[in-house]
């Protein structure tokens, strides 16, 4: 056993919720502030020992610029500790993960908070670049005399923004700017995410049939798990506030009545025509913080503590841009080699559901000796994945995807589902917008 | 001794800068020591060649903290007022007249006599540190601003906002003092000494200025007016007799006072007439009971709560509560208000949350009043969690438990309890009525358990009463009474026994009240006889109503157990039990609510209900004696044969921040003593012809043998 083994000893989450719903209110430091406290109540941690917080998230809210120290300040976690800020899109809350491991394997630190927040919901609406530059000449103007003319131009822009909105045209040059969607396009190659999986779903040969079953099956297993209660062994109830008047318990995404049929009658969102990808089969915008405490092993052992698995290794890897859905094929196998180990140990695997069609891809990337072999420089196939050990207890589709903070979620829920099964080996893995892929492996502490 | 170093100039060049240390104490404040040095200052100023002067202080977050008590307790004729009170004026006077500009450079406290002090002074200068705090809080004591506030105050400010602060006794945060032009300038505390020393250069070689409060606007200036005048003055009468039914003399003298002085072009001679106004109130007994009550304020900062000096109380950084409700949402805010973590539990999350808002709610009030801001309220906020285990309880180092009344299940959560705190952590019980020696039982480290009782709206109660039980440790004693004044309590010790002290004494006062109504006295009449005359801020029904009529009938139960037949029950409060009438809390007592709960109108139907013939033949004496009386009877036997607290201080300061008892009587047992015990008991004695409970106890006779309950 070695001491400078990284652990995890505990995780929580809040409930996660579909953009606009219960949590579009709260502030993404607030879903921290309470997923961070509800770790320590839970681990019952003397907060001194905290040597560092890092936390994923990629909305960056003006207020909370350094987002990471707002939480853990928020938290309780004192003023001496230092905190900051990761951002790796989707794999934001991944990033943190790796940088604790990192910090503690090279023994310059034995207690980390790890995790990530996002309000999706809160994503501003901005005021395009010529607006902005007229209001800069409006604030520095002196006098009505120089004010009127600009106050006019204003006028005459707004006409525009409002004829803008009635066209519905988002490429019009006086559209209101959506932050979330801008950051949901590729600033590289220039293409929406949904676009790049229905790229991915051409070229795989994905039916949309295959894509409407997956999804079925992520709220099916969603479901599931929340009725059984074993979702709910990694939540912390929010008490929503201001009012108090009620507590999200569970997540809110995840539909027990979901049918095929009605995933089949949507209409293709992104590829109106000849697409596949639906707002049924892609995961939806979403709100909700995810908290993890990493240890070295020696910590954990000083501290009584019983951790619930080791970080073995992770692994980040760069694609197309276009392609990006593929990530976790390519950052699978890297993770895998850094930890001694071959995809047919592994006994469990979290891959983010970001698309189905994407999820799909990637497995049968990883299948592919020829995929193996033009991609990734490998003699073999990555391996075969058996379905049945792929997210067990549904995906981002059912559950969401609040994008800083997915990362810690899918471990979390990965190390949970180890112990229940007392699966030796584990993988979480996803896909990052911009054409990355991420991966971590854990092995169980028993 | 000599405070030759307690007030001292330092020299910047063609500057005085005096700073202000007094040798003695940990406060700056005006002793005749202090005054007489101030004077040699003033001479020393005179002959100098300086040419403008600074007063600065050196003390942490005091400039003046005002006159000396102890020596105005010490004075008791009108005379030794008088010689005291001119040599203030005199020398302030002196102040006001020096050939240099002076500025009082302000941090911290100026309040009465250093409020008056800077006054004299030319300039004022006050930090934004939240510590500086500027007013004249003399009513508070009974007196009225004697060394020169009534006449200067109107003068700076104009009458209204002189009459604002006169008054009410309040101390001002400095932007708010600058607003009504109190101060000058406000500065930030780093940099306080330096903008003075700045200002002083520009003033050299000016005019002494000439202070007079000039009206802006048209709305002043009729307010200024000889009719205005009239109206503001009419006014601020009706609103003080309507706060204090004429309780109170020193806010009435000091408008007298602020009436006959606004506009002397002599100073001298409206000084005069402060200085005779406020011998007059400064001798009378409400004078020397409202000081009583400053003492025992002071008395309760000073201790620890045990006697062993070598204890005292541990530091609480993170606290547990159980039980989410009214209590506990309350215990919540005022701990997390002073940055202590707080945890709560409860049975459910709705419950959980409701704690929390509960107290944001609270935070929301002072937010509107401008009193903290958004962040503030954030901050405070997020210290409030809770959940449905106990996780976070090993975190703890005090539990309050604020759950159901009831023996059985308390027990029982105890003992759950011990297994998931550390063996070091204090729980306490926020019982009113049941008996902590037998919840101690259930807890396996009995010395580590007290209670804590808070009375109900916790966010205003002052009045903690820490409870020990037979195993209790000064150790726990001492972290209990220390946490109740970080959360801005009034913490009194009490021994464990049937009501504790303030229910106990409570008890009978209430149950005599409903006596009165079954023998034919109206709701109004008997309410009113106490709050008009006697100058309680509730009569007895309406504080039932208050406490729940329910929980009033259980208590009278349980005393009736403890006592025997010497608690006595009115037949109708046997009914009232099944009425389904709870009081406020059901916005159905002996008033009618509306429905935010705020008391309107006497329920009339009670009377038909039980069968009551309204006579009212009774006279306010009575109604007011029996209950008061009561009260001291009842005080005598928790105190000579129960030992229920040592001193008849704790007993006053208990009744006045758990009661609301009339401050100006400075409390049941001075109010006792200065009526007579004897005359109690006598009085006792006959009422108890008609009402056997009212029989005046052994131990009242004991108090009357050594003359009552203040002598030993």
């Amino acid at each position: 056993m070695d001491l400078r083994d990284v652990v995890i000893v505990e995780g929580i989450r809040t409930p996660f919720a579909k953009s606009g719903t219960q949590l579009a209110g709260v502030h993404p430091a607030e879903l921290g502030r309470h997923a961070l406290r509800e770790l320590i109540a839970k681990t019952q941690l003397n907060v001194d020992l905290i040597d560092e917080v890092i936390i994923g998230n990629t909305g960056n809210p003006v207020d909370a610029v350094n987002i990471g120290r707002v939480v853990a300040l928020r938290a309780g976690v004192p003023l001496k500790t230092s905190a900051y800020t990761v951002h790796r899109n989707c794999a934001s809350a991944l990033e943190s993960i790796s940088h604790g491991f990192d910090k503690i394997r090279a023994g310059v630190m034995d207690v980390v908070i790890a995790g990530g927040t996002e309000t999706m919901s809160q994503m501003p609406i901005m005021l395009p670049k010529r607006f902005q530059d007229l209001f800069g000449k409006l604030f520095a103007a002196k006098g009505p005399s120089q004010a009127l003319p600009l106050l006019w131009q204003l006028f005459k822009y707004d006409i525009k923004m409002i004829q803008a909105l009635l066209s519905g045209n988002q490429k019009d040059e006086y559209f209101p700017i959506i932050s979330v969607m801008k950051g949901l396009t590729d600033p590289f190659v220039g293409i929406n995410m949904g676009a790049t999986a229905e790229l991915l779903a051409k070229e795989w040969g994905i039916t949309r049939k295959e894509q409407d079953l997956f999804a079925l099956s992520s709220h099916q297993k969603a479901s599931a798990a929340i009725k059984s209660g074993v979702m709910g062994q990694e939540i912390a109830p929010f008490p929503l506030g201001p009012k108090y008047d009620q507590v999200i318990i569970n997540d809110i995404g995840p539909r027990d009545n979901q049918t095929l049929e009605a995933l089949e009658k949507l209409k293709p969102f992104f590829d109106k025509k000849t697409g596949t990808i639906t707002a049924g089969n892609a995961c939806p915008i979403t709100d909700g913080a995810a908290m993890m405490l990493l240890m070295s092993r020696q910590k954990a052992n000083e501290l009584g503590y019983k951790p619930l698995a080791k970080i073995r290794s992770y692994g980040f890897a760069g694609l197309e841009p276009e392609r990006m859905g593929l990530g976790p094929a390519y950052s699978s196998p890297i993770a895998l080699k850094r930890a001694s180990l071959e995809l047919k140990d592994i006994g469990l695997i979290e891959l983010n559901e970001a698309f189905a069609a994407q999820v799909i891809s990637s497995i049968k990337a990883m299948d592919s000796e020829q995929f193996a072999k033009d991609k990734l420089g490998l003699s073999k196939k990555v391996g075969e994945i058996n379905p049945d050990i792929v997210n067990v207890n549904g995906g981002a589709i059912a559950l969401g995807h609040p994008v800083g903070a997915t990362g810690t979620r899918i471990v979390l829920t990965l190390v949970k589902e180890m112990q229940r099964r007392q699966t030796q080996f584990g993988l979480a893995t996803l896909c990052i917008g911009g054409g990355q892929g991420g991966a971590m492996v854990v092995e169980l502490e028993k | 001794m000599t405070h030759q170093n307690s007030i001292r100039i330092v020299s910047y060049n063609e500057i005085a800068m005096i700073e202000l240390d007094q040798q003695d104490s940990k406060v700056n404040k005006w002793s005749t020591g202090m005054m007489l040095r101030l004077n040699q200052v003033i001479d020393e100023l005179e002959k100098s060649s300086y040419k403008a002067a600074i007063f600065i202080s050196k003390k942490p977050k005091i400039f003046i903290a005002g006159a000396d008590i102890d020596e105005i307790r010490s004075l008791k004729s009108v005379q030794e007022f008088d010689v005291a009170v001119k040599q203030g004026q005199t020398i302030f006077s002196r102040l006001e007249k020096l050939n240099m500009p002076v500025i009082a450079a302000m941090n911290g406290a100026v309040a009465g006599g250093g409020c008056e002090f800077a006054l004299a002074c030319d300039y004022r200068i006050a930090t934004d540190d939240s510590s500086t705090r500027i007013g004249l809080p003399e009513t508070k004591l009974g007196i009225i601003p004697g060394f020169g506030g009534c006449v200067r105050l109107p003068r700076a400010l104009g009458l209204a906002g002189a009459l604002d602060i006169i008054l009410a006794g309040k101390l001002l945060n400095s932007n708010k003092a600058f607003k009504v032009g109190l101060v000058d300038q406000v500065v930030h505390p780093n940099i306080l000494e330096k903008t003075a020393l700045d200002f002083a250069r520009t003033l050299i070689g000016k005019p002494k200025r000439i202070k007079r409060f000039q009206p802006k606007g048209l709305v002043n200036q009729i307010l200024e007016s000889p009719l205005g005048r009239g109206v503001i003055f009419s006014q601020a009468q009706k609103s003080v007799l309507k706060a204090t039914h004429g309780h109170y003399p020193a806010p009435l003298k000091a408008i007298e006072v602020i009436k006959k002085t606004y506009g002397f072009s002599s100073i001298e001679s409206a000084l005069e007439i402060e200085r005779k106004a406020f011998c007059e109130v400064a001798v009378t007994e409400v004078s020397k009971n409202l000081i009583h009550v400053f003492d025992l304020t002071e008395m309760v900062k000073k201790q620890t709560g045990v006697e062993n000096s070598s204890i005292s109380g541990m530091p609480i950084h993170h606290l547990g509560i159980l039980g989410a409700g009214t209590m506990g949402g309350g215990v919540a805010y005022v701990a997390a208000d002073k940055g202590i973590e707080v945890r709560m539990k409860d049975i459910s999350f709705d419950a959980v949350a409701k704690g929390i808002k509960h107290a944001r709610s609270l935070w929301e009030k002072l937010a509107k009043k401008r009193v903290i801001n958004e962040f503030e309220l954030q901050q405070r906020l997020a210290h409030v969690t809770g959940g449905v285990d106990f996780s976070d309880f090993k975190r703890t180092d005090l539990v309050v438990e604020a759950i159901v009344e009831d023996m059985e299940i308390k027990k029982r959560v105890f003992a759950e309890l011990a297994s998931f705190v550390r063996p070091d952590a204090i729980v306490v019980s926020n019982t009113s009525s049941l008996r902590v020696n037998e919840m101690q039982t259930a807890y396996p480290y009995p010395e580590n358990f007290a209670g804590m009782h808070f009375f109900n709206p916790v966010d205003k109660m002052p009045l903690v009463e820490v409870i020990r039980g037979d195993k209790t440790s000064d150790q726990t004693i001492a972290t209990v009474f220390e946490l109740a004044k970080k959360m801005g309590k009034m913490p009194v010790v009490v021994k464990d026994g049937p009501g504790f002290l303030v229910n106990r004494l409570l008890l009978p006062y209430m149950a005599e009240a409903a006596f009165l109504l079954q023998e034919g006295q109206s709701i109004d009449f008997v309410d009113k006889a106490y709050v008009k005359h006697f100058g309680m801020p509730m009569g007895p029904f309406a504080l039932m109503d208050e406490v729940g009529l329910d929980v009033c009938i259980k208590v009278l139960k349980i005393f009736k157990k403890a006592f025997g037949d010497r608690i006595e029950i009115a037949p109708f409060m046997q009914e009232l039990e099944t009425s389904g009438k709870l009081g406020k809390k059901n916005k159905n007592g002996f008033y009618q609510y509306d429905e935010k709960g705020y008391r309107k109108e006497v329920d009339q139907t009670i009377y038909s209900q039980f069968k009551i013939q309204i006579k009212n033949s009774l006279s306010e004496k009575e109604c007011i004696e029996r209950g008061i009386f009561a009260m001291v009877n009842e005080c005598a036997r928790a105190m000579v044969t129960d030992k229920i607290v040592n001193t008849s201080d704790e007993v006053d300061l208990a009744m006045i921040m758990g009661t609301g008892f009339p401050p100006f009587r400075g409390g049941l047992l001075k109010y006792a003593d200065h009526y007579g015990v004897d005359q109690i008991q006598n009085a006792l004695k006959g009422y108890s012809i008609k009402a056997p409970r009212l029989e005046p106890s052994p131990e009242l006779g004991e108090i009357v043998k050594k003359g009552g309950f203040y002598k030993s």
